[in-house]
This record gives structure tokens, C-alpha cells and sequence, in this order.
């Protein structure tokens, strides 16, 4: 009830917020912007309150409220526990919620001492407002009584949650998320600068302000979306870290476009040109985030992704879309009635100029982003297009990601080394010459290694010149003053990361191997033992396997464990952290005896024939067993099959019996064994004998005997991932370099 | 028109049309059996596992064999490269990507949809005891 009261009063508080900021601009009296003060500052309050009722409730384990009980249960640890806050959809919206609202507090007095408060609050409080909604309306302080009406008597306390999902279980749950969020919430900022310029009709000076802002946007969610990557690699073990997945791709959007507008802000300040681009690309950022949400939430990808989420409902798909919609409306909808009033200042630099190579490099950026945008909306596309909704295959995303690449990663390296405002033509090429001849060397040097394709070949080469352009330059910068160096050494992380992309995935080498126990396989330059299963926590198992190479030995053991939750089969993989790849090891099953062969199917009509493998099998006709049926017995009925195989050829009959229990099939067998014969159906014609059908499942060779393992086998599959340590690596190095950039952006912000 | 205006312009072309064809190329078409045993392309096809036609890990061959029915109940085996998918028991339906040859449809991929495993259902607060 209070929770319920909470969050309604903190929509309420917010809305109002935003309502009178905006009215102190009209009615520019000072009691209006301190009423919108306090309601802000009070709107934050209650959500506080809110999440930490929701956070008391759930440490409490009170499962009469359904999202406690959808969601926990009394074995998790606290971790975990404090976790399955924001496993639904309505705790994450609360989260999200949270986020923005301290994040406002602090923009709050950030903006008033520059002069935006007004137009900036009421915009951001606009949308917390909207964050605040969709809590009002998906609550997650309902009670059990309250969401299963009829199934559950109202006062009905659960003495047990159905708990968290096992996949979800890990350290990565506690710290992916929430990350991520930040990155949502942090995203609103730049939105909300940007219109306030529109609003102010300050179209230069709001970009100094907002640059800090949206440096920890792509910051913090950067962070997030490598985070989860790091998750599905190291628990989730379908073999990677990417998959392109909608629910990926649709942070990875916002991302690049926040990373795009951090670019053109910095030229935008030195040259006040690309006003409208710098405006577009704040505004279309966040939109992206709704967007992503929508895409995510709405149930709309549904069939075509893997991350099958339940379906909310039609209250929450139209809130999203109306939600979008109405930011749209008012984000390009301002922007274009301000467009005319824009100042077109040209860019009034050479194109061999560092402005022009960072302009570039943020459309390369935005090219990618919607590449990846229109792949990943294909479902909704194809299917208003051709009405039956497709997926694109994921070679969609590696085709134009690698084709663009190549552009940024040399853009990367130019843009060090090209001066601003004008570079002489004979001193870029001399400066581009040492880091391109090393790039060479490198990616030359790699041809042994068994780099062919040339496609990835210029992706390596402009990977190693991103490199060693931005350690050139960013050394001497370093030097100089270290806090400039935030840019060279983002781009090194960038660099690097490149370098692990293509080595772990397009080099990834990978092998389905069957382990029988005991028994030492070699593959993957390893030798592999399975050597027993050990039961290590609440049914788990792991699966202990020797792994050999030169002289050293180690142990790996993956997981797999059967999940009530899921009902199904969950597996875990164990990896072996080497400098220059992993071997990552996921478990596929275990094989103990045995399985059904399911064998081959085939039709024939009375005389038709037909070969399967080397045998030529002719139906011939039925025979009715008249003998037994006049003896008293069942009626039974064989299909007369002429089977020949190689010089032999003979009768087999395999036949269905009507017994007491119903119909039984009764196969029958070549005479070496060969071969097993069973019907499936068969269709007599009275009318027509000759279209007289029958049905029949034939198993042929090995398939016909069973092989019974005497041992079980564990299959596996394993890879080998060059090079996939730079990734993360590189994703540090990225995180390093942008922390220094938030740092120096923010000191000159405030030396405005 | 500027140079400037026609280098810009070409360029956005070119990568329009290799956008295009990319997204044209792959994307895999949903369908149903009989189609995709027309056709040999590589399809998408919906369906359900039959489970009484049992399923099979061949380790000789790498390959986990099934058989399944699309949304018209057309029956096919399928031959995945791999071993058994997650989840593929409990799946209410799957999706399979491959192409149909040889009267076997060979999947690259299976895709298991689940039942809605992240809301509870009211009878099973009951069984929470």
C-alpha cells in the first residue's frame, strides 16, 4: 500500500516539477523555481523511499508481494537477493527511475550555476515523470492476491518465492545491470542540454556544459554493455561474448551515437560549425534508449530473439511507444522549429584537418549505428513490409561492421596525427608514415599465423595503425600535461579491442568432441581427458577434464545442472586464461547409453520403390496373417517388403498388431541385422489397390544396432579464442582514458 | 551542385546499397517444409518437436537428430550440427535455420522458445509451500 502510494506521489512530484520550471520561465517569478526545487528534491525522496521499501521487502522476504515472490526466495544470498531488485521488469523501470532521479539532483545545482536550471530540469523532469508512469502502472507492490485474482486468497502469505532464475545466479547479476542503467538514466542529460539550448536559443555554449555529462553516459554505459558481454562469456557458455542479439544491439545503438556526439561536440566548440548535427545527434541518442526499451520490452521481437522475454501486456507496449512518440514529437519536433534560426557557420577548415577527420569519424559512427539499428528492427520491418517477419542472420551485423571498421580505426590513427584547423600535406603524410609502416609489419607479420583473408587483413592493418598513431601521440601528450591524454588513450583501448574482435571471432577455431572416459583425445593442439563428474553444490555437477599441452597439465571443469526453474539443462563453462587465447571448454551432455535413433521415413506406394543408402527397398503388398486370426488370435497385418542390398536381395515383413493394449509394431530385420524395418502407418485402398500406401521408419547400419557406450562419454565443445584477452584489455584501457577525458572536460566546464 | 555535394552524395549511396544488399542477402526468410524442400535455401521454419519420434545424439557424427512439425504440420527430420539445444525438452516451440537437402532438413541453428519462464502463474504460488 505505502510502496503503491510512494511511487504514485513521486510521479505526482515530478510531473509538477517539470510544470513549474517551465512556468517560472513564463511567469518569471523566483517562488515558481523554488516550489520546482523542492518538488524535484521531494519526487527524489519518494523514489528513494520507494526503492528502499521495494529493497526492505525483498531482504524481508515478504512473498505476498508477487514481484518479491516471482523473483527471489529464502536461498539466496544476500548479493543475489539485493539483486532480484531489478530481475523484472517493474523493479528495473524503479531502478532506472532511481538512477535518473539522483542523477537530476545533481544536474540540478550543476545547471543552475550555469545558467540552464530552468530549461534543463524541466525537460529531465519530464522524463523521470515518464519513468514514473510506467511504475504507476506496472507496480511492483502489487500483492499475489491482487495479480492472480481467484487463484489466491486475498491475505495468502507464500512461504517461498519461486526464486531467481539460475542463469542469472552469478556475481555478473549484481553489477551488470545496475551499471547499465546508470548508462540509460545518464543518457537523458545530453537530451536534456540539448533541448534547453533549442529552448534558449543558446546554440554554441549548452555543448561545454554537456560534454562532461555525455562522456560519463558513454562511460557508464560502455561499461554496461561490455559487463554482460564479460557475463554470457564467462557463465553463460554459448561460446562468446556478442551475438548481436536486439537486446545487445539495442544499448550498443545509444552507445555509438553518444560516443558520435562527444565528437562533434568537440568540433562544434572550436569551429561552431555542425550545430544541427550536434543538436540531432543529442536528441536521437536518447530516443534510442526509448527505443531500445520499446524493442526489449514491448514483446515485440518475440519470436525471432533469443532473449525471449514474457509478455508485458498491451498497457506497457502502448505506454513505450506513446513514450517515444511524445519525446520524438518533442525532441525533432523543437529541433525543426529552431532549425531555421540556426547559425550555418561553415566549417572553414581544411578537409586534411583534425575537425573535418573528427566530423568523419562521427558519421562512420552513426553509419554503424544505423546499419545495426535497421538490422535489428528487421523483424518489425519485414514483417509490416511482407508480413511475415524475419530475422536478419548475424553475418548481416559481422559484413558491415567489419567494412566500417576499417574506416574508424583509420580515421582513429589520422585524426591523432592530422593537426587542427590544417595540416600541410607533406608533414601529414610523414607523421602517418611511422605508425603505417608498422601496421604493415605487424599485419604482415601475422600471415604466418594464418592471417588470408584480405578483408580482415585491412581491418588488422588499420587496428595496429589506430595503435601505434595514438601511443605515438598520446606518449607526447602524456608527457606534456597526462590529463589531455584521455583521448589517445581511449583510442589504444579501441585499438586493442579491434585486435581481440577479429582474433576471437573470426580465428575463433571450434570442435564438437566426443569424450569417452578415461580415454585421451586429441584436438585443438591439446590432449583432452574426461576424467569423472563430481557433484559440487545443490546439484551441480562438475565435469572434470585433464587437459595436457607440452609437459604442463591443468584441470578444467565445467558445469551443467539440471534447473527445475528452466526445465531444462544449464551449462557453464570453464576457460583457461592464456596470453594469447582462451580455451574455452562448454559442455555439451553426457552420454550414458542410450538414445532413440529415430532412423529414416519413407512412403511407397504397392510396387514403389525407393533406396536408402545402398538398399533398394520395394513395397510390394500387404499380407493379412488370416491364420492367426481364424486360430482365435489378433489380426495382424505385414507390409511385404523386396529389400536388396548389394547381390543380396530378400523378404522382410515387419507388421502392426492390434492387441488388447492397441497397436504394436513389430519391426523386422534383414537377415545379417543390418538393416530395421518398422511401420509407421499404412493406408489401405479398397477402392484402388494400387494406391495402397504404407509408412515406414527404416534404420540402416549402425543405426539399426544401438551402439550401447560401455563408458559415458562427454561431449564437449570446445575452441580455442585467439587473442580474446585483448578485448578486455582494451575495455579498461577505454574506461581509463574516458575517466581522464570526464575529468579534463569537467574542469574546463567549469572554468566557463 | 558543389563537388563537395556529389562526393558526399555518392558516398551515402554506396553505402545505402551495400546496406541494402547486406540486409537483403541475409535475411533468412521464415517458411514452412514444404517450402523449404522446394526451394534448398536457407530458411527459418517454426514448429514443435515430436517427441514420440524420439531424438538422438550421434557422436560419430557430431550431430543431434529429430524429428519436428512446422505450423502447417508438415513433418521433417532435422539434422543439427551440435549437440542437444537448451532447454529443447521443455521448448513450447523452436525454430530451426538451415536448409532442407536430401529429404533432411540440416539446421545450423536451433532456437528454443520457452514458456514464459520470467512471470509466475497463480497455481504455482499455491505449490510454494
Amino acid at each position: 500500500m505505502i510502496g503503491t502510494w510512494l511511487v504514485r506521489l513521486a510521479f505526482a512530484s515530478a510531473l509538477f516539477s517539470s510544470v513549474a520550471f517551465y512556468l517560472t520561465l513564463r511567469i518569471k517569478k523566483g517562488r515558481w523555481a523554488k516550489l520546482a526545487r523542492l518538488s524535484f528534491r521531494t519526487s527524489a525522496l519518494f523514489v528513494i523511499a520507494a526503492a528502499a521499501l521495494l529493497l526492505y521487502l525483498i531482504l524481508t522476504h515478504q512473498f505476498q508481494y508477487t514481484y518479491v515472490w516471482s523473483y527471489s526466495s529464502t536461498d539466496l544470498s544476500l548479493p543475489l537477493l539485493v539483486s532480484t531488485f531489478y530481475a523484472g521488469q517493474e523493479g528495473s523501470f524503479l531502478l532506472w527511475a532511481l538512477y535518473t532521479a539522483v542523477i537530476g539532483v545533481v544536474l540540478m545545482n550543476y545547471a543552475r550555476k550555469r545558467g540552464y536550471e530552468l530549461q534543463v530540469m524541466s525537460i529531465f523532469a519530464l522524463i523521470e515523470s515518464a519513468l514514473l508512469l510506467m511504475i504507476v502502472v506496472k507496480n511492483p507492490f502489487e500483492f499475489v492476491w491482487r495479480s492472480f485474482p481467484g487463484q489466491v486468497s486475498e491475505g495468502f502469505i507464500p512461504a517461498n518465492g519461486r526464486g531467481l532464475n539460475p542463469l542469472l545466479q552469478n556475481f555478473w547479476m549484481v553489477i551488470h545491470p545496475p551499471v547499465l542503467f546508470t548508462g540509460f538514466a545518464a543518457m537523458s542529460v545530453p537530451f536534456a542540454f540539448a533541448i534547453a539550448g533549442l529552448w534558449k536559443r543558446d546554440y554554441q555554449t549548452w555543448i561545454r556544459t554537456a560534454a562532461p555529462w555525455t562522456l560519463f553516459a558513454a562511460l557508464a554505459l560502455g561499461t554496461g554493455i561490455m559487463l554482460g558481454g564479460y557475463w554470457a562469456y564467462e557463465t553463460l557458455g554459448w561460446g562468446g561474448y556478442w551475438g548481436w542479439d536486439p537486446v545487445e544491439n539495442s544499448s550498443f545503438i545509444p552507445w555509438l551515437f553518444a560516443v558520435a556526439a562527444v565528437h562533434v561536440m568537440l568540433v562544434q566548440r572550436r569551429t561552431g560549425s555542425y550545430v544541427r548535427s550536434t543538436f540531432l545527434i543529442s536528441i536521437i541518442g536518447f530516443l534510442l534508449v526509448l527505443y531500445s526499451t520499446f524493442l526489449t520490452r514491448s514483446g515485440v521481437l518475440g519470436e525471432t530473439s533469443v532473449h525471449s522475454f514474457a509478455e508485458p501486456g498491451m498497457g506497457i507496449y502502448i505506454m513505450l511507444a506513446g513514450t517515444i512518440a511524445f519525446f520524438s514529437a518533442l525532441g525533432i519536433g523543437w529541433f525543426l522549429l529552431r532549425m531555421k534560426e540556426m547559425p550555418k557557420v561553415p566549417l572553414h577548415r581544411s578537409y586534411l584537418s583534425r575537425e573535418f577527420a573528427l566530423y568523419l569519424g562521427a558519421m562512420v559512427l552513426i553509419a554503424l549505428a544505423i546499419y545495426v539499428l535497421v538490422g535489428t528492427s528487421s523483424p518489425l520491418i519485414t514483417g509490416l513490409v511482407q508480413s511475415k517477419p524475419s530475422a536478419v542472420d548475424i553475418s548481416y551485423y559481422a559484413k558491415g561492421s567489419r567494412l566500417l571498421g576499417i574506416f574508424l580505426a583509420l580515421l582513429i590513427g589520422i585524426g591523432q596525427l592530422i593537426w587542427w584547423q590544417r595540416s600541410d600535406p607533406a608533414v601529414l603524410l610523414r607523421s602517418i608514415a611511422y605508425p603505417a609502416v608498422g601496421a604493415l609489419i605487424g599485419t604482415i607479420g601475422l600471415i604466418p599465423f594464418g592471417l588470408r583473408d584480405a578483408g580482415i587483413a585491412l581491418i588488422v592493418f588499420a587496428a595496429f595503425f589506430a595503435l601505434f598513431a595514438n601511443l605515438v601521440v598520446g606518449f607526447r601528450i602524456f608527457r606534456g600535461n597526462p590529463r589531455l591524454a584521455g583521448g589517445s588513450i581511449a583510442h589504444i583501448g579501441i585499438a586493442l579491442m579491434l585486435l581481440g574482435f577479429i582474433g576471437s571471432s573470426y580465428y575463433d577455431t571450434n570442435q564438437t568432441i566426443s569424450l569417452p572416459q578415461g580415454e585421451p583425445v586429441k584436438a585443438l593442439g591439446y590432449e583432452l581427458t574426461y576424467i569423472g563428474y563430481r557433484e559440487t553444490e545443490h546439484e551441480k555437477y562438475a565435469f572434470d577434464i585433464k587437459v595436457q599441452k607440452d609437459g604442463s597439465d591443468f584441470t578444467l571443469s565445467p558445469v551443467m545442472y539440471y534447473s527445475e526453474y528452466n526445465q531444462g539443462l544449464m551449462r557453464n563453462p570453464d576457460i583457461a586464461i592464456r596470453p594469447t587465447h582462451d580455451l574455452y571448454i562448454e559442455p555439451q551432455s553426457l552420454e550414458q547409453p542410450h538414445g532413440v535413433n529415430p532412423g529414416s521415413d519413407v512412403t511407397l506406394k504397392k510396387g514403389e520403390s525407393t533406396n536408402l543408402g545402398e538398399y533398394r527397398v520395394t513395397f510390394v503388398d500387404f499380407d493379412v496373417d488370416r491364420s492367426a486370426m481364424m486360430a482365435g488370435g489378433m489380426p495382424s497385418v505385414a507390409a511385404r517388403l523386396s529389400v536388396s542390398h548389394g547381390e543380396k536381395e530378400e523378404i522382410v515383413k515387419p507388421a502392426l498388431r492390434i492387441s488388447q493394449s492397441g497397436m504394436e509394431r513389430i519391426p523386422a530385420r534383414c537377415s545379417d541385422g543390418s538393416a530395421e524395418f518398422q511401420i509407421v502407418t499404412m493406408h489401405p485402398d479398397e477402392n484402388d489397390p494400387a494406391n495402397s500406401t504404407v509408412t515406414l521408419n527404416v534404420k540402416i547400419g549402425d543405426e539399426a544396432t544401438v551402439s550401447q557406450p560401455t563408458k559415458d562419454v562427454l561431449i564437449i565443445e570446445a575452441s580455442i579464442k585467439p587473442f580474446v584477452g585483448f578485448v578486455w584489455l582494451g575495455t579498461l584501457v577505454v574506461l581509463g582514458g574516458l575517466i581522464l577525458s570526464i575529468a579534463r572536460r569537467s574542469r574546463e566546464a567549469r572554468g566557463q | 551542385m558543389k563537388v563537395k555535394t556529389i562526393i558526399v552524395g555518392i558516398i551515402i549511396a554506396g553505402f545505402i546499397i551495400f546496406g541494402a544488399y547486406s540486409f537483403l542477402q541475409s535475411n533468412v526468410e521464415y517458411t514452412n517444409f514444404q517450402q523449404a524442400k522446394a526451394t534448398g535455401k536457407k530458411v527459418q521454419v517454426a514448429g514443435a518437436w515430436i517427441q514420440d519420434r524420439g531424438s538422438y545424439f550421434d557422436p560419430r557424427t557430431n550431430q543431434f537428430v529429430f524429428y519436428m512439425h512446422d505450423d502447417q504440420n508438415n513433418i521433417a527430420k532435422v539434422m543439427l550440427d551440435g549437440a542437444k539445444p537448451n532447454n529443447f525438452e521443455i521448448a513450447t516451440s523452436i525454430v530451426v535455420k538451415g536448409r532442407y537437402r536430401d529429404g533432411v532438413f540440416h539446421a545450423s541453428e536451433v532456437l528454443t522458445k520457452c514458456p514464459s519462464k520470467y512471470e509466475g502463474k497463480g497455481s504455482e504460488v499455491q505449490k510454494t509451500m
